[in-house]
């Protein structure tokens, strides 16, 4: 997902012409030399600006170009096999997503589990680890936080007996 | 005083924050030793169960961990050239080069005495530094706090390791989250698009869990599993660890120097401390020819260093609600919700609650050594636990945590959001920590800035006025200056010689 500067530079000046647009339509409140509106323009413009500068790459003499120590994996990432590999990398927001869609319907457990069973499944895990966890793991977060946290946690289909 | 450190003791002597303590340190150090784990995404995880806790024990959890998480992000640095955390990555390589040496043990040890060492430095500049700033600072009106706000902002290109321009941009994005709901001086919705759950703003503890942990976990999907650990006997790891403290005592202090100084800045932590304590010690070592063969010296500088950035980037987090780093800027949420609000007060009226959290710290980095130590000699076991375990645990931590934070929904969207947004920005190069200082601090340089106008009845002029606020401006002013009159000069000298060597 490592875009061109030029992409995400125009995008900020867009998202920045936009937050300053937004602020430029708020009333003023009377009483208030600086009004609501005024933070939003001086920030959208300040954002527009620095994308203008990345995009035209000003102030790019300042970057030293670094050698990226990867936080995790010192080898070399083998070369992506094909273009919709890196939408795997989506997966986890759906996921949480998901969550928010079903999860008062389908109740906790029903809905973890799935989740645990998605991750652990593209991230490579067989099925003989997956399973199991995704049986175990939504139990184990649900005597934490509904029993001694006390979060109210959708019951759903599958409510716990405790 | 003596009374003061005594109720300290009785807060901290109690079974809930001995047991809460603990637990984090165990908690800290697995999460720590795991690749991509990082510190903070630690923390941020931790805050959900901040909130049954009472604030002394939430604290504690927060400080144990932390501490511990630092620390252990060395072990697989050592043992797998893989660093556990951010802040162990400046000298993985390092440490690695001295494991094939055969010197597992010296580069683990010093991993947990100058983390501890450090640690403790730490602790001291915030017990030392801390009640003299806030002496000063219980005259702060409005004004000083905008200048102050507005200085911790200009850190944000501190944080980049790269594009500053690019930090600055993420700064913005941080600020422009902030603008959202009514919590403006004004009351006027804004940017809610007629979402009543925009309403209330975005909280910056779930936005923070996205930007950790999320991202995190996205990353995974898209890197291969790091290898297994070899199994491995260790000898005896704090051996020879007092001769390195003599040898290197120069360079452990100017570690833990560096180090403060880098956690007292606003947004810049342990891996900036790092960073640059690995590169200090390069610069002026008798023997830099030896670095990056397995030389420890570099080890003593830089563990001192980002361990003793942990607690003193407490101190502007405490006085002012300036985060001294990401993991303060977790710290600063709980504050605010256990009602520890951070304001110079804190330190007349809950002293009490300040000298415990002195105390926890200073605690936290003995216990260190003990439990570091159990640790490393557990790591091949630890470690062996696969990702595709781990990841989804974190996924429904991220899930459920975020819905408790306001019992809604609506934390799990941001969580999610922020993901993305966390995950995008890595990826492009724009530091994630300038967006943080952008989101926790952006209330505050506006609301400061609003209400000392409506004081002064529009003028301008008491901004600069107030002694300590003229102070503070000419500083932001000059920071501000600085860079520019670099480039012009950069410019300047560039030119001619390239003029000279035209004709």
């Amino acid at each position: 997902m490592r875009l061109p500067d030029r992409v995400t530079g125009l995008f900020l000046v867009g998202l920045g012409a936009a937050a300053a647009y937004g602020g430029w339509q708020l009333p003023p409140v009377p009483g208030q030399p600086v009004g609501p509106n005024v933070f939003p323009l001086v920030i959208g413009t300040g954002l527009a600006l620095c994308g203008l500068a990345i995009a035209f790459g000003i102030g790019h003499s300042f970057e030293e170009e670094e050698e990226l120590i990867p936080v995790e994996g010192g080898q070399p990432k083998p070369a992506p096999p094909g273009r919709l590999y890196g939408l795997r990398a989506l997966l986890p927001p759906a996921l949480l997503l998901f969550y928010v869609a079903v999860a008062d319907r389908l109740g906790f457990i029903i809905t973890a589990g799935l989740i645990v069973f998605v991750t652990s499944t593209a991230l490579g895990a067989r099925w003989k680890l997956s399973l199991p966890l995704a049986v175990l793991a939504p139990i184990g977060v649900h005597l934490i936080f509904s029993k001694l946290l006390r979060v109210p946690l959708p019951a759903g289909l599958l409510p716990m007996p405790w | 005083m003596l009374k003061t450190l005594i109720d300290a003791f009785a807060l901290i002597t109690t079974w809930e924050v001995i047991i809460a303590m603990f637990a984090a340190s165990v908690y800290g150090l697995v999460i720590g030793s795991l690749p991509g784990l990082s510190a903070t995404m630690a923390t941020a995880l931790l805050v959900p169960v901040t909130f049954y806790l009472s604030p002394i024990a939430a604290i504690a959890t927060i400080v144990a961990a932390s501490t511990m998480a630092i620390f252990s992000g060395d072990i697989p640095g050592a043992l797998l050239r893989i660093p556990g955390t951010p802040a162990s990555a400046a000298y993985a390589d390092e440490a690695y080069a001295m494991t094939r040496k055969g010197e597992a043990e010296l580069a683990l040890g010093a991993g947990v005495w100058f983390s501890a060492v450090g640690g403790i430095a730490g602790t001291l500049s915030l017990m030392v530094l801390a009640p003299p700033l806030a002496e000063i600072a219980l005259s702060f009106s409005t004004f000083e706090y905008f200048w102050l706000a507005l200085l911790g902002l200009m850190c944000a290109t501190l944080v980049a390791r790269s594009s500053p321009v690019k930090a600055i941009a993420g700064m913005f994005l941080g600020l422009l989250v902030s603008c959202v709901g009514i919590e403006n001086p004004g009351g006027v919705p804004r940017f809610t698009f007629g979402m009543t759950d925009l309403f209330g703003g975005i909280e910056p503890i779930p936005a923070l869990v996205g930007v950790f942990a999320v991202a995190q976990v996205m990353r995974a999907m898209l890197t291969p599993e790091p290898p297994p650990i070899p199994k491995r006997k260790f000898g005896s790891i704090m051996a020879g660890q007092w001769l390195l403290t003599k040898k290197y005592h120069w360079q452990m202090t100017r570690g833990n120097i560096i180090g403060i100084i880098i956690g007292v800045l606003p947004g810049a932590g342990a891996d900036m401390a790092a960073w640059v304590s690995y590169a200090m010690s390069k610069r002026f070592s008798k023997e830099p020819e030896k670095f990056g063969t397995g030389h420890v010296e570099g080890l003593v500088e830089a563990g001192a260093s980002n361990n003793a950035s942990i607690a003193s980037g407490w101190v502007p987090s405490l006085l002012f609600g300036i985060p001294g780093d990401t993991i303060a800027a977790i710290a600063i949420g709980v504050l605010y919700m256990k009602g520890l609000n951070p304001g110079p007060t804190l330190f007349t009226e809950k002293a009490s609650s300040m000298y415990a959290i002195y105390l926890m710290f200073i605690i936290a980095n003995i216990l260190m050594i003990p439990l570091g130590i159990i640790m490393i000699r557990l790591a091949s076991y630890v470690l062996r636990a696969p990702r595709s375990s781990i990841m989804p645990i974190i996924m429904l931590c991220c899930a459920v945590g975020s819905f408790a934070i306001g019992n809604n929904m609506f934390g799990v969207v941001t969580v999610a959001t922020f993901g993305i947004i966390g995950y995008v920005m890595e990826e492009n190069g724009y530091p994630v920590a300038a967006m943080v200082l952008g989101i926790v601090m952006g209330t505050m340089i506006e609301q400061s800035f609003v209400t000392s106008l409506i004081k002064s009845d529009g003028s301008i002029l008491p901004f600069v006025e107030r002694p300590i606020a003229a102070i503070l401006a000419a500083m932001a002013i000059g920071a501000l200056a600085w860079p520019l009159l670099v480039w012009v000069w950069r410019k300047i000298r560039g030119v001619a010689p390239a003029a000279a060597s035209a004709r």
